[in-house]
């Protein structure tokens, strides 16, 4: 019967309407407001700003003038700002994988109570990630400098030869590499940890009943299920390799020469040493341009089979 | 009219009482001023310290000191200015002086006589805190010199007498004399550390006879004999070990170098004085003329208060810096913190290192003036990290001198278009 639905029943059904679109749409929404909020405002706006600023020829104390792109067709011809480009693709490439590799050894080793003084391990490794990048460099330039470093001072007070740790391009690199590896893991071994302790304890009973080695079991059953989580460690730390900044300034100041200096320094050093914050712009543009097609990357080959349950 | 007259004479008195207590109320307004500083080493103690009989009989100017690292210094500044919230008064060295001229507030509309003001101080530093309509826009604290630290113990470990050799001692010679220095000292690596900085190695370029700029100031001129020269000697004492290449290549701190003992002689500045100091316990060090290359020469610098054109507080901001500025308060305070007074009628009479001072002081009295327009030009600033950048590219052999030099010119003339 298809007849007219009386005022009651369509009052009725109304409500319920009202009230499912609420909680199902905009009671979410609400809840999601602050955050759509701080985003639009600190990271949307900025980047639209950005990208007006890098059509601009721009000093602090000038007024925008516009150049089209200008900056833009100059930065495919700066050779230092392509030197920290590839230094940038090298520094993210072997901290993230090394961040991974580390981060997760830490998180497999400290999960299942297999050591003793788990707790205090856990602990240890994640304060270095509690630290200042700066306070981090500092003492890691203590440790690994030339002259006045404690590590050249111990294999010199037993006749061995200096390691030139940062004035050698590509042992500066790799110092800088491993020390921010050291710096970050504590931080992704907590988010992977989490990852473990979210897989059913009754997965590995049926393994263990079953026979399945070690390997097999991490490659079986550990690996696929911890997927997701490795990808939220690989676009973190990936995201943040490309920003990194104050460790390597404080460690290297980007040496010797461009050794060491990333992106995100000369974007530093073109705005407020040289005084071009158009310019500076346009670069910001282009690493964040980079960092996004990374992320997009990373999603599409590690989500492709993801298992979101 | 009796009644007009008493009611006028009421008026009036009411009035001239409403317009003292005015003039009282502006006089002794509550005011902050907001003081930026950076530190060599103890300045921004020292300067609340000097200042300290001012704000007591001020009692209605309170200070709000912010102290910034050097190495942020410039930056934090330059986006305060821009974002249109200056700091009322603020520490300005040579390098930030350049950048900022142009947001600073000229003193002449807070002084009777500005000409007399200026007299007051060396004309040197005065040529520095001038904005381009010739107005002066800061007062010079301190005169600073680029200069040569050595360790004296060790030079007299090795049967120098270093003031003897010093006097007249060319760079060659230096070579020779240092790695006697050297051989004498088992604990001793190296002749000297220069800091890493533009501003240092210039030392060594203007005396052999090189320059940034053309002789008006147009346009960069890096590409010259004496530059090239310059980097040649400076690639030479790197890859011969007499100079540490940790200071330039790994950024290691020269003056722990010299502290520790590794480094004959330390090429820093009149600043160095008060760190070593406090900090050299193991050894004498004394300051000399350095060596000769084609002439003699240091480089001149200083530190500065200055206001800004957008400062909320102008009228007691300049008061501060007048009063901060004054014989008695610029010696009491270049005394405490081991520093040349910017005023020409400073007799200050140092607990100890005046010997030192005076080396120093007659080093810049050879410097040539040029210099200090040099290092006073907004768009040599733009390029300095850049030339720091070549510089260590040549050190490492990735460039040769020339090519360095070359594109220095090449980058630096774009901002001088």
């Amino acid at each position: 019967m298809y007849g007219r639905a009386s005022p009651l029943l369509f009052g009725n059904l109304m409500k319920k309407t009202v009230q499912g679109n609420f909680h199902q749409i905009k009671a979410p929404l609400l809840f999601l407001l602050p955050n759509i909020l701080i985003f639009v405002i600190f990271i949307i706006i900025p980047a639209i700003q950005g990208l007006r600023m890098s059509l601009t020829e721009w000093g602090v104390f000038t007024e925008p003038t516009f150049i089209g792109l200008a900056n833009f067709k100059e930065l495919f011809q700066d050779k230092v700002f392509w030197r920290t480009f590839s230094n940038t693709l090298v520094f993210s490439f072997f901290t993230v994988a090394l961040m991974m590799l580390y981060s997760l050894l830490l998180a497999l080793l400290l999960n299942k109570n297999a050591l003793r003084g788990e707790k205090i391990f856990r602990s240890l490794f994640y304060i270095p990630s509690l630290l200042s990048m700066i306070t981090v460099g500092i003492a890691w330039r203590f440790i690994l400098g030339d002259e006045m470093g404690i590590v050249n001072y111990v294999l010199r007070s037993f006749g061995g030869e200096g390691i030139h740790w940062l004035t050698n391009g590509n042992l500066a690199m790799a110092s800088v590499i491993l020390v921010s590896v050291w710096a970050g893991a504590g931080y992704y071994m907590v988010i992977l940890i989490g990852g473990l302790q979210a897989i059913p304890l009754e997965l590995y009973e049926a393994a263990t009943i079953d026979g399945a080695s070690p390997a097999r079991t991490f490659r079986s059953i550990t690996l696929p299920l911890l997927k997701s989580t490795l990808l939220v460690v690989l676009v973190l730390a990936t995201i943040s390799s490309f920003k990194a900044y104050e460790l390597i300034f404080v460690m290297t100041k980007g040496g010797p020469g461009y050794a060491t200096k990333l992106i995100v320094q000369q974007v530093y050093q073109v705005a407020f040493m040289e005084d071009r914050m158009g310019y500076a712009s346009a670069m910001s543009i282009l690493l964040m341009i980079l960092i996004g097609l990374v992320t997009i990357v990373q999603f599409r080959i590690s989500g492709k089979d993801q298992d979101y349950e | 009219m009796k009644k007009i007259a008493v009611f006028l004479t009421i008026l009036l008195l009411a009035t001239s009482t409403l317009f003292a207590a005015g003039t009282k109320e502006e006089g002794t307004k509550e005011t902050t001023l907001s003081v930026m500083w950076f530190n060599d080493a103890n300045e921004s103690d020292v300067f609340m310290k000097t200042i300290d009989d001012y704000l007591k009989a001020n009692p209605h100017v309170k200070v709000d000191l912010q102290v910034v690292a050097y190495s942020e210094y410039d930056q934090k500044l330059k986006m305060m200015i821009s974002g249109g919230n200056p700091p009322d008064v603020a520490r300005i060295s040579t390098n930030t002086l350049s950048v900022v001229v142009d947001s600073l507030e000229p003193i002449d509309g807070y002084v009777d006589d500005i000409e007399k003001v200026k007299q007051e101080f060396l004309p040197s530093m005065v040529a520095f805190a001038m904005n381009k309509d010739n107005k002066l826009v800061a007062y010079p604290t301190e005169a600073t010199a680029n200069g040569m630290i050595v360790n004296k113990t060790a030079f007299d470990n090795a049967g120098i007498d270093l003031d003897a050799v010093s006097k007249t001692w060319t760079w060659s010679e230096w070579e020779k004399i240092v790695s006697n220095v050297i051989a004498a000292n088992p604990k001793m690596k190296y002749g000297l550390a220069v800091d890493f900085t533009p501003h240092r190695f210039s030392t060594i370029m203007y005396q052999f006879n090189g320059h940034f700029l053309n002789a008006d100031q147009s346009a960069m001129e890096f590409n010259n004999p004496g530059t090239i020269n310059t980097l040649n000697w400076f690639k030479h004492v790197h890859d011969s070990g007499l100079v540490p290449k940790s200071v330039w290549l790994g950024s290691e701190n020269p003056a722990e170098l010299f502290q520790a003992g590794l480094v004959a002689g330390h090429i820093g500045g009149s600043w160095n004085i008060n760190t070593y100091n406090k900090n050299v316990k193991d050894f004498e060090w004394k300051v000399v003329n350095m060596p000769k290359a084609a002439i003699n020469s240091s480089v001149p610098g200083g530190k500065f208060v200055a206001s800004f054109k957008g400062s909320a507080n102008k009228v007691e901001a300049q008061k501060l810096m007048a009063a901060f500025s004054d014989n008695a308060h610029n010696e009491a305070y270049c005394l405490d913190t081991f520093n040349l007074s910017s005023r020409a009628d400073a007799t200050i009479d140092y607990p100890s290192n005046s010997k030192d001072f005076d080396v120093f002081l007659s080093e810049l009295k050879v410097t040539p003036a040029f210099t200090a327009n040099e290092w006073k030009n907004t768009n040599l600033s733009k390029v300095t990290t850049y030339i720091k950048e070549q510089i260590v590219e040549v050190l490492l052999g990735n460039v040769t001198p020339e090519q360095a030099v070359a594109n220095v010119d090449a980058k630096g003339n774009t901002y001088f278009k």
